[in-house]
C-alpha cells in the first residue's frame, strides 16, 4: 500500500528514520490497558493535538491513498467491513462494520450478501441505506479511485466503469434490497482477498449524492465517531465528534476518547519533536530526525513506542537492461550489499532489521530463509564481497556503468551513496541520481527512463502475501512505457506467474496451503534476484507525556481515537 | 586602455594592504584545497568518497566504531564519531557515511572554488558579449536582448536557479553537440552563470550606450571603420575594467549561490562534495555533530570575505574616483 | 510621462507573459514530472491512469494546457494543486503573503537602521580605525551564507543554549500578528536578524561610498566654507543626497524579497511564507503552485522595477528616453 504513496507522504517513507525497539506495543501490558477493559469514561474528553510536516492531499476517503489520512479515517469512515481496531496481531482480522455480520458467500465465492446494521446515521443526520452502499461502490469508479482497477475490478460491471467512469453503473454487480436491508455483490471470479479490500478506506460508504468527482478539501459526511469540521492543507485538519454516532461494534468502530482531534501542518520535523517534548503537542506523524533519536530513546524513552511494520525497503534491479538482465550480475548485488550497513543508515538495529525475503516477517506466508548471506543460514549475517566480485567477473558485466536512482532525503540519499560505493567496489562504475521523493517513485517505474537500479520500499495495503508478490513481481504489474508500472524490475517469469495464479486460486479453498506456496514462490523469486530486500523498517511513535492508552494496529498504526489526553 | 593604465592599477592594488590580505587568505585556502589528495592519502589515509558505514578507528588507544549505534535507553539512532582533533584521522569527525569530514572539506573546497571561478568568468563573458552587442547594435537587437534580460532579472535568483536545477538534475542537458549529464558539475556552473548575467550585462550595456554617443566613436564610425573594428578597438577596452571589477565579487556571490543550491540538494550531486553539500549532510547531524555543518560554513565565509575585500581593492585600483 | 508609464506597463506585462511560458515549458519538457501517475496513486491500473490524465486535461496539446492553466489562474482564479487535490493555489498564496511581509518588513527596518548607522559612522570616522572595522563587519555580513547562519542560530537558540541564555526563544514557526503580537515578534526575531545581516552589509557599504563621494562635492565644500559644522553637513546635506540611490535599491530588493527571495530564511526557520510555499512546490514539482508563485514573485520584481523607473523618470526627464 501506499503507506506513502502520494507526494505529501513520501516524506514518510523517506524519513522513516525511526522505528524502534522490538515490538514494544504488542507487550501484554499495553493491550490489557486498552481493549479488554472496555470504555473508561473518566478519560473521555480533551483535544488531541497531532503534528505533521505537511498535509496529505485530498480528504476524499475514496481518493486519498496515504497512510497519514488512512490512519485518521479509521475514526471517521466505515465500510461494510473493517480491520479490527485493537492492538497487535488481531488488528489484521477483518470484522463486520456497517454490515451486521460476516457476509454469506455463495456461488463458489462469487456472490457476497451483506445485511446492513439498522439505525446507523451519517454525520448529517441522514440514515444509512442500501442506496448509499450501491452509490459508494459506483463512486469508486466515478472518482477514478487509485485502486479502482486493481482492488475492485472484479465486481461485475467494473470493466465498463473503468473505461467510462462518468456513466458508471454497477446494476448487476452491487445490488441493494432496501426492504430486506441487504446488499449483494457479484464478482466475475472468486477473490480470497475481497473482504480485506472492503475494509480499506477506498470502500468507505458515503451518502448517495456525494459529488461524482474528487471532493478535494471539502469534507464528506462520516459514519464514525468523528467528522471533519475544517480542512486547510496549509494549516490544520480539525476533527470533532460526530453527534449522530453511537457505538455499534467495539471491534469495528469503538467509541472515541478525545472530544476533538487536530492535525496541524507546516512545522519542521525538528520543531515538531520539540513541541511534543515541551507538551505543546501530543504526537508527531513524521519520523523523528536522526540526530534526535538518541535523545528520544533515553530522556523520553517512556513516551516512545516502537513497532515493526510489515514492509520492506528493497533495490529493484531492471531485469530488461544491462547489466542486470544477467542473473549472475543480479545475484552479485544480493551478495554484496551489507544489510547491517543499511540498517545503520536507517537508525540502528532497534529501528530496522536486515531483510532476506520479499514477504516481511509477520505477514502470512513469510518463512525465514536467506539465499544470500555469508556462511549460509536462515537469517542474514554478513555480505560476501568475494563471491559478489567473482559473479560480476563471471557475468562479463564488470566495468559497466550503473545508474542508481534514489530519493533525495537524508536517509535514502545516504543509502544511495553507500550503494554507489559498494557497486564501485565489486567492479561497476556507479553514478548516483537523487531525485525529489515525489518524482522518484514514478520515474523509476517508467521503462522510458532506463533506470538500472533503484531504491524503493513497499508497505502493505492489507495482510496478504499477494499484496507483495503478485503486486510487485507479476507479469500483469509490468506496463512498459507507463509511469504506473509497479513491477519496477520488469520481472516476468512465466513459471513463477503460473505459481502465483495457483496460489491465488488455492487461497480461496485452503489459505494455509496457499500461504505455504507463497513462501515457496518467495524463495523461487529470490533465486532469480530481480529485487534485493534490504531491511524491514520499524515505526517510532513519539507521544506527549499526558497521552495514555497507546494501541498499535498493525494495519493502520496507532489508534488515534483510543488515546487518552486526560 | 593601453598597458599604462593597467600597470598603474596593478600598482594601486599591490599597495592596498587589505586587498593583499584578501589575496593571501584566498591563496592559502585554494592551496589547502588543491592539496586535498595529499592530505587524504598521506596524512589521514582515507578515501573520502568511499562509505565506511561499518568501519572502526582507534581513539586514545581504544577501538571505536566510526558510526556508533546508541547503546543507552531504547538504543535508537546512530551517531558518527566526533572531532578527534588529531590530523591523522577524523580531525573534524565523520559524516553519516563514516567518511572523514576534513578530507571531504578539502575536496569540497576544490569544487566550490572551481564552480565559483568558472561561473564568474563565464557570467562576465556572456554578460559582456550581451551588453556590448545590445548597447552597440541598438534597435531591435537591443530590444530583444534587453527584454530577455528583463525576464531573467524578474525571477528572484534563487527561485530561477532552483527551478532550472530541478529540471536539469532530472533530465540533464543537451545543447547541440554538447551533452551535460545530470550529475555533472557543469549543471550548477551553467545555471549560476546564467542567472547573474543581467546583473553584469545591464551596467555594461549602459556604458556602451554612453560610449557610442561619444564623439570619437561616432567619428570612427563616420570614417567607415567596420563595426567589429570599432568594437574591438574602441568599445571593448573601455568596457573591460567594468567587467573585471565584477569578477571577484561575482565569484564570491557564485560560491554563496552554489552552496545554497547544494544546501537545498539541487547543486553539486553526491558523491561529489562541495562546501554546500557538506553543510547539507551535516544538517541531519546538527544537534549531535555540529562541526560537520559549522566547518564548511566558516570556509565559505572566509573565502567570500577574502574575495569581496579583493573585489573592493580591484574596483578602487581601476576606478580611483570611487574611493 | 503618461506614455512612458504605459510603455513601461506594457513591457512589464510582456515580461510576465514570457516568464509564464518559460516556466510552463521547462516543466513540461522534463521527463519524470508528468503528474498523472502521482495523482492517480500507487499502482493505479492503466485505465485509471488514463482517466486521471483526461480529467486533469493532461492529454491535451501543450498550448491548450497552457491556456487552460492561465484561465484557471487569472480568470476563474480556481487553479488547483496537483499534489493536494482540491487545494486552491491562490488562497494559499494569499495566506502565505502576510508571513513573508512580516519577515521582510521587520528585517528591512533592522537592516536600514543598522546600515544608516554603520555607513554614517564609517564615513564620519574616515581615516580612523573605526572605518575599516565597520566596513569589514559589512563584508562579513555579505559573505555569510544566510541559510548556514540561520542553522547556526537555530543550533544555539533552540538547542545548545536553549536551557540557559535562550530559554525564552519560542519553537520555530509562525504566530500571526493578529493572534498574539508579542509571540509574533518573538517568533520572528531571529529570522529578522538573520535576514538583516546580509542587507545591512550591502547597504552600509553602499551608503558609505555614496557619502564619501558626496562629501567631495562642491556644495559640501561651500557649506564647509560657510562654517557649518561637519556633523551637520554629514547629516543634513550629504546623507540626504546619498539616500536617493539607496532608496531605489531598497525598492528593488524589497520587491524581490516579498516575491520569495527570502526563501532560504523561510525554509530554515520554518516560516510558512511564499518562499517556503515555492520551495515545497518545487520539491513536489507541483506545477500549478510553481507557476502561481513564480508569477507572483515576478510580479513584485517587475512592479518594483517599474515603480523605481517611473520615479526616476519623474526626477530626471532624460531617463525617459534612455
Amino acid at each position: 500500500m501506499a503507506r506513502k504513496a502520494l507526494p505529501g507522504i513520501a516524506l514518510i517513507t523517506t524519513s522513516l528514520i525511526l522505528a524502534g525497539c522490538s515490538g514494544s506495543s504488542s507487550t501484554p501490558a499495553t493491550s490489557a490497558s486498552g481493549s479488554t477493559a472496555g470504555f473508561q469514561s473518566q478519560h473521555k474528553g480533551g483535544t488531541l493535538k497531532l503534528l505533521a510536516k505537511s498535509a496529505a492531499g485530498s480528504l476524499d476517503p475514496q481518493v486519498n491513498y496515504t497512510l497519514q489520512y488512512w490512519q485518521l479515517y479509521q475514526a471517521m469512515y466505515d465500510g461494510l467491513m473493517a480491520f479490527k481496531k485493537v492492538d497487535g496481531q488481531a488488528s489484521f482480522t477483518p470484522v463486520p462494520d456497517l454490515a451486521e455480520a460476516a457476509p454469506q458467500v455463495s456461488d463458489g465465492g462469487k456472490t457476497y450478501v451483506f445485511k446492513l446494521r439498522q439505525g446507523i446515521k451519517f454525520s448529517t443526520g441522514a440514515a444509512l441505506t442500501t442506496d448509499d452502499v450501491v452509490a459508494s461502490f459506483e463512486r469508486i469508479f466515478k472518482v477514478s479511485s487509485p485502486t479502482a482497477g486493481t482492488f475492485y475490478n472484479g465486481i461485475v460491471g467494473a470493466d465498463a466503469c473503468l473505461t467510462k467512469p462518468a456513466t458508471c453503473s454497477l446494476a448487476k454487480g452491487v445490488v441493494g434490497d432496501a426492504t430486506a436491508g441487504t446488499v449483494t455483490i457479484h464478482l466475475t471470479a472468486p477473490d480470497s482477498e475481497f473482504l480485506y479490500k472492503l475494509a480499506v478506506p477506498h470502500a468507505s460508504i458515503l451518502p448517495k449524492g456525494s459529488p461524482a468527482k474528487d471532493a478535494g478539501t471539502t469534507p464528506l459526511p462520516t459514519t464514525g465517531p468523528y467528522m471533519v469540521a475544517s480542512y486547510d492543507p496549509n494549516r490544520e485538519l480539525k476533527m470533532v465528534r460526530n453527534p449522530n454516532f453511537s457505538e455499534w461494534s467495539h471491534d469495528a468502530e469503538p467509541q472515541a476518547y478525545p472530544d476533538e482531534i487536530d492535525e496541524s501542518f507546516g512545522l519542521t520535523v525538528e520543531a515538531e519533536v520539540t513541541a511534543v517534548q515541551n507538551g505543546q503537542a501530543d504526537w508527531v506523524f513524521d519520523p523523528p530526525p536522526a540526530d534526535r533519536l538518541n535523545e528520544l530513546g533515553t530522556t523520553y524513552a517512556s513516551q516512545v513506542h516502537v513497532n515493526p511494520l510489515t514492509a520492506f525497503w528493497y533495490l529493484a534491479l531492471n531485469t530488461n537492461l544491462a547489466p542486470f538482465n544477467n542473473e549472475a550480475a543480479r545475484q552479485a548485488i544480493s551478495w554484496a550489499v551489507d544489510r547491517a550497513a543499511v540498517v545503520r543508515l536507517y537508525g540502528g538495529t532497534n529501528l530496522a532489521q536486515p531483510a532476506c525475503t520479499i514477504l516481511p516477517p509477520g505477514l502470512p506466508g513469510h518463512v525465514d530463509s536467506c539465499a544470500y548471506t555469508a556462511g549460509g543460514g536462515a537469517t542474514w549475517s554478513a555480505p560476501d564481497l568475494a563471491k559478489a566480485k567473482q559473479l560480476v567477473q563471471q557475468s562479463g558485466t564488470a566495468g559497466q556503468e550503473v545508474g542508481v536512482v534514489v530519493q533525495d532525503d537524508t536517509v535514502n540519499k545516504a543509502m544511495g551513496e553507500y550503494l554507489q560505493s559498494v557497486l564501485n567496489e565489486i567492479g561497476y562504475q556507479a553514478t548516483l541520481k537523487p531525485l525529489s521523493a515525489d518524482i522518484q517513485f514514478t520515474y523509476i517505474q517508467n521503462t522510458k527512463n532506463k533506470v538500472q537500479l533503484s531504491l524503493t520500499s513497499w508497505y502493505q495495503d492489507y495482510p496478504a502475501a499477494s499484496d507483495f508478490i503478485n503486486v510487485l513481481l507479476s507479469c500483469a504489474s509490468f506496463h512498459p512505457g507507463s509511469d504506473s508500472s509497479i513491477n519496477i524490475s520488469g520481472f516476468c517469469d512465466k513459471g513463477i506467474d503460473g505459481q502465483i495464479q495457483q496460489a491465488l486460486t488455492l487461497a480461496r479453498t485452503d489459505p494455509q496451503a496457499a500461504d505455504k506456496l507463497w513462501g515457496q514462490i518467495d524463495q523461487a523469486i529470490m533465486a532469480k534476484a530481480p529485487v534485493v530486500p534490504l531491511i524491514n523498517p520499524k515505526l517510532v511513535d513519539f507521544t506527549s507525556k499526558r497521552v495514555g492508552n497507546y494501541q498499535f494496529s498493525k494495519q493502520f498504526y496507532m489508534l488515534v481515537s483510543q488515546l487518552w489526553v486526560q | 586602455m593601453s598597458a599604462g593604465p593597467w600597470r598603474i592599477a596593478a600598482g594601486h592594488l599591490a599597495r592596498n594592504r587589505a586587498a593583499m590580505a584578501g589575496v593571501a587568505v584566498f591563496v592559502v585556502i585554494a592551496l589547502a584545497c588543491l592539496a586535498a589528495p595529499l592530505y587524504a592519502e598521506h596524512v589521514a589515509h582515507t578515501d573520502p568518497f568511499r562509505s565506511n558505514v561499518s568501519g572502526t578507528t582507534v581513539v586514545d588507544g581504544r577501538t571505536v566504531q566510526v558510526l556508533a549505534p546508541s547503546s543507552t535507553g531504547l538504543g535508537l539512532g546512530v551517531t558518527p564519531i566526533g572531532p578527534t582533533w588529531d590530523p591523522g584521522h577524523y580531525f573534524l569527525g565523520a559524516d553519516n557515511q563514516g567518511r572523514d569530514v576534513l578530507a571531504r572539506l578539502l575536496y569540497g573546497g576544490r569544487n566550490s572554488l572551481f564552480i565559483g571561478l568558472i561561473s564568474a568568468l563565464l557570467c562576465c563573458l556572456i554578460a559582456t558579449a550581451v551588453g556590448v552587442l545590445a548597447g552597440y547594435a541598438g534597435g531591435p537587437v537591443d530590444a530583444l536582448l534587453s527584454r530577455t534580460l528583463d525576464v531573467v532579472w524578474s525571477i528572484p535568483v534563487y527561485l530561477l536557479a532552483i527551478c532550472l536545477s530541478v529540471i536539469l538534475l532530472t533530465s540533464g542537458l543537451r545543447l547541440g553537440p554538447i551533452t551535460i549529464s545530470a550529475g555533472s558539475l557543469w549543471v550548477p556552473i551553467l545555471i549560476i552563470a546564467v542567472v547573474y548575467v543581467p546583473y553584469v550585462a545591464r551596467p555594461v550595456r549602459g556604458q556602451v550606450v554612453a560610449l557610442r554617443n561619444r564623439d570619437y566613436i561616432q567619428a570612427a564610425i563616420g570614417t567607415g571603420a567596420s563595426d567589429v573594428r570599432v568594437m574591438r578597438r574602441d568599445v571593448l577596452p573601455n568596457i573591460l575594467p567594468t567587467a573585471i571589477v565584477f569578477v571577484p565579487i561575482m565569484m564570491a556571490l557564485d560560491m554563496l549561490t552554489e552552496s545554497a543550491l547544494s544546501f537545498l540538494s539541487v547543486g553539486v550531486q553526491p558523491p561529489d562534495a562541495s562546501w554546500g553539500t557538506i553543510i547539507n549532510d551535516g544538517l541531519g547531524l546538527l544537534y549531535t555533530r555540529p562541526a560537520v555543518t559549522i566547518a564548511p560554513g566558516l570556509c565559505i565565509a572566509a573565502t567570500a570575505v577574502a574575495l569581496n575585500v579583493l573585489g573592493d581593492g580591484v574596483r578602487d585600483a581601476l576606478d580611483p574616483g570611487a574611493r | 510621462m503618461l506614455l512612458f508609464a504605459v510603455r513601461r506597463l506594457a513591457s512589464a506585462v510582456l515580461v510576465l507573459f514570457a516568464i509564464s511560458v518559460l516556466v510552463f515549458l521547462i516543466f513540461f519538457a522534463t521527463p519524470g514530472v508528468d503528474p498523472a501517475a502521482r495523482i492517480a496513486g500507487r499502482n493505479a491500473d492503466p485505465a485509471t491512469l488514463a482517466q486521471v490524465r483526461h480529467s486533469f486535461g493532461l492529454d491535451r496539446p501543450i498550448p491548450i494546457r497552457y491556456a487552460l492553466m492561465m484561465r484557471h489562474l487569472f480568470i476563474s482564479r480556481d487553479l488547483e494543486s496537483f499534489v493536494n487535490r482540491g487545494a486552491k493555489v491562490i488562497p494559499q498564496i494569499v495566506q502565505a503573503t502576510p508571513v513573508t511581509l512580516s519577515l521582510v518588513l521587520g528585517a528591512a527596518v533592522i537592516w536600514v537602521l543598522f546600515a544608516v548607522l554603520m555607513g554614517t559612522v564609517a564615513a564620519w570616522r574616515r581615516g580612523t580605525v573605526a572605518d575599516p572595522l565597520i566596513m569589514l563587519a559589512g563584508v562579513v555580513g555579505i559573505s555569510l551564507p544566510v541559510y548556514w547562519l540561520g542553522e547556526v542560530v537555530n543550533l544555539i537558540t533552540q538547542s545548545r543554549l536553549h536551557g540557559s541564555v535562550f530559554s525564552w526563544v519560542p519553537p520555530l514557526g509562525y504566530v500571526s500578528l493578529t493572534d498574539d503580537p508579542g509571540q509574533w515578534a518573538l517568533h520572528l526575531l531571529f529570522p529578522w536578524l538573520t535576514l538583516a545581516v546580509l542587507y545591512a552589509g550591502i547597504y552600509a557599504r553602499l551608503l558609505r561610498s555614496e557619502l564619501v563621494a558626496n562629501l567631495n562635492e562642491d556644495y559640501v565644500r561651500t557649506a564647509r566654507a560657510k562654517g557649518i559644522s561637519e556633523r551637520r553637513i554629514l547629516i543634513r546635506h550629504a546623507l540626504r543626497c546619498s539616500l536617493i540611490p539607496i532608496v531605489s535599491l531598497f525598492g528593488l530588493d524589497f520587491g524581490a524579497l516579498v516575491g520569495g527571495a527570502a526563501l532560504l530564511t523561510e525554509v530554515v526557520f520554518g516560516l510558512p511564507g511564499v518562499g517556503k510555499l515555492t520551495y515545497d512546490a518545487l520539491q513536489t514539482v507541483d506545477l500549478p503552485m510553481i507557476m502561481a508563485t513564480v508569477i507572483y514573485a515576478a510580479f513584485f520584481v517587475v512592479l518594483a522595477n517599474a515603480v523605481v523607473d517611473v520615479l526616476y523618470a519623474r526626477l530626471d526627464p532624460r531617463a525617459r528616453h534612455a
